[in-house]
């Protein structure tokens, strides 16, 4: 059970303050898998980081009652000069997970083969991701905290990716962010929408995605208004 | 509840612990020595200055043995100012790893100042049997007030580290001023080549408003019988430590946010 009550995060910009989330009260029940969809900068990032306990709200109380993991897939907690294994050490380490058998999980997910006792700095974006899911996965969370879930690697990898997520899927839950329904729709079964600093709970994934359809197709009717404005005036400019 | 706290104690122990080790591999290298090299740097930096000072012809200091005088100076400086600078950068170098929500800021700068003050403790340590190998008198008076006022100095550095390391947002090169501005003047200020004694009153006056010279002055009348300074003011150097350790915690809580964006 995640339970957000009155939380708002600002964050300060050249041009005054930007609010992302605006009072945000939502109770997400455990043993469902959550989907949350958002327009690019609707906050979806920062809701994950205040979820998985990097930054803290402005106002507001974020409780919860399991265990969550970072942002799945997340690279920026690792040390470029330590290798693969020092790096995996390290994470089982503060998660108080037995060492050993962390670490033969990592080394054979993410099949770095001799890489795996390199620096980091050395591995390839493509190794590096593998190693990144290989680490995400190899911590055993009761909520995977899950950021666009966009598969990395060749073919061969995001299959075993897939079979892995689908195999943690049946002991944890999923919280999800993306900005596409079809993501959402395949690993969700219920939604949220994240819209202008607000959040709303649907309990069928499938209202979720009809709502947030609503919103872009709005959008884009604005937009397009906006356009046709601008044409029409540019034309009196001209004239 | 005690089992919540004793939860979180158990957390937090284990990633101090899992930092140091991270901290002792990133630092010294992939090399087994690595960590040799951490001891023998600072005794290196020690030995230089007791060569100079002893091929220079100083004999002894208001008593006490040249040798083991300017270790119990040189010594615990180098600890505090070691301190100092690696509190002070301890967000700038490791933010990513606040990432992990069981890693906090706190986790961060404690760290680092354990795995120095560790260090500088077998150090200081290493150099008192080896002067003594060397055919140095040792016998501590007051092992107690050794510690003591090593430890002063740690908190005092700790309170200072993260007052700088809070105003890393604002100032991001604040960590290349510590030394020059800071570490560097309290070097020549602190005591660590003459006692409180030998100085001129009017530049005693002055410089005993800086609490590393009453730590120092302590240490010394601890660890020496041969040595009972009458200007240190233990109170004095302990509201500093305290002060400064207690500001620093604020300053770190308040600008939590803004360290971690940053």
């Amino acid at each position: 059970m995640i339970e957000l009550e009155h939380v708002t995060k600002t964050y300060r910009t050249r041009k005054g303050p930007h609010t992302v989330l605006d009072d945000i009260s939502v109770h997400l029940p455990a043993g469902r898998n959550v989907g949350i969809l958002g327009v690019n900068g609707a906050g979806k990032s920062t809701l994950l980081r205040l979820l998985s306990g990097v930054e803290k709200p402005d106002s507001g109380v974020i409780r919860n009652n399991v265990r969550l993991s970072w942002p799945l897939g997340f690279r920026g907690g690792f040390q470029g000069k330590l290798s693969g294994r020092e790096n995996a050490k390290f994470v089982a380490r503060i998660y108080g997970a037995e060492v050993q058998p962390f670490i033969e999980f990592v080394e054979q997910f993410s099949e770095l083969g001799k890489f795996f006792d390199q620096p980091i700095y050395t591995y390839s974006s493509g190794m590096r991701a593998r190693f990144a899911f290989a680490v995400s996965l190899a911590a055993d969370f009761d909520c995977y905290l899950v950021d666009e879930a966009t598969a990395v690697g060749d073919q061969r990898f995001k299959d075993r990716y897939r079979q892995a997520f689908e195999e943690r899927k049946q002991r944890a839950d999923i919280l999800m962010v993306s900005h596409n329904p079809e993501t959402i729709r395949r690993d969700c079964d219920m939604g949220a929408v994240l819209h202008q600093g607000k959040i709303t709970l649907y309990d069928d994934v499938e209202e979720a995605i009809d709502a947030y359809m609503e919103i872009n197709r709005s959008a884009k009717q604005a937009a397009r208004l906006r356009q046709t404005k601008g044409e029409s005036q540019d034309l009196k400019a001209d004239s | 509840m005690a089992t919540a706290v004793s939860n979180a104690l158990a957390i937090q122990g284990r990633v101090i612990q899992a930092l140091m080790l991270r901290e002792t591999k990133t630092r010294y290298g992939l090399l087994k020595l690595g960590y040799v090299w951490a001891l023998i740097e600072p005794a290196l930096q020690v030995g230089v200055f007791v060569a100079i000072f002893t091929l220079a012809g100083r004999e002894s200091a208001s008593g006490m043995p040249l040798v083991l005088f300017l270790i119990t100076g040189i010594t615990p400086f180098l600890a505090f100012r070691k301190s100092l600078q690696q509190v002070t950068a301890a967000v700038k170098a490791n933010r990513q790893l606040l990432t992990f929500p069981q890693v906090t800021l706190f986790d961060l700068v404690f760290a680092r100042l354990w795995l120095e003050a560790v260090t500088m403790v077998v150090v200081f340590i290493l150099l008192v049997f080896f002067s003594q190998y060397l055919g140095e008198q040792v016998n501590i008076e007051n092992l107690l007030g050794v510690c003591i006022a090593f430890l002063l100095m740690q908190l005092t550095a700790a309170g200072l580290g993260m007052l700088f390391c809070s105003l890393t947002p604002f100032l991001p090169s604040i960590h290349k001023l510590v030394n020059p501005f800071l570490g560097r003047p309290l070097f020549f200020t602190s005591g660590l080549f003459f006692t409180a004694e030998m100085l001129p009153p009017a530049v005693r006056d002055l410089l005993l408003y800086n609490p590393l010279l009453h730590l120092i002055e302590y240490l010394r009348s601890s660890f020496f019988y041969e040595f009972h300074s009458v200007y240190y003011d233990l109170g004095y150097a302990g509201a500093w430590a305290l002060a400064t350790f207690t500001l620093g915690i604020a300053a770190m809580t308040v600008n939590r946010d803004r360290l971690l964006n940053r």
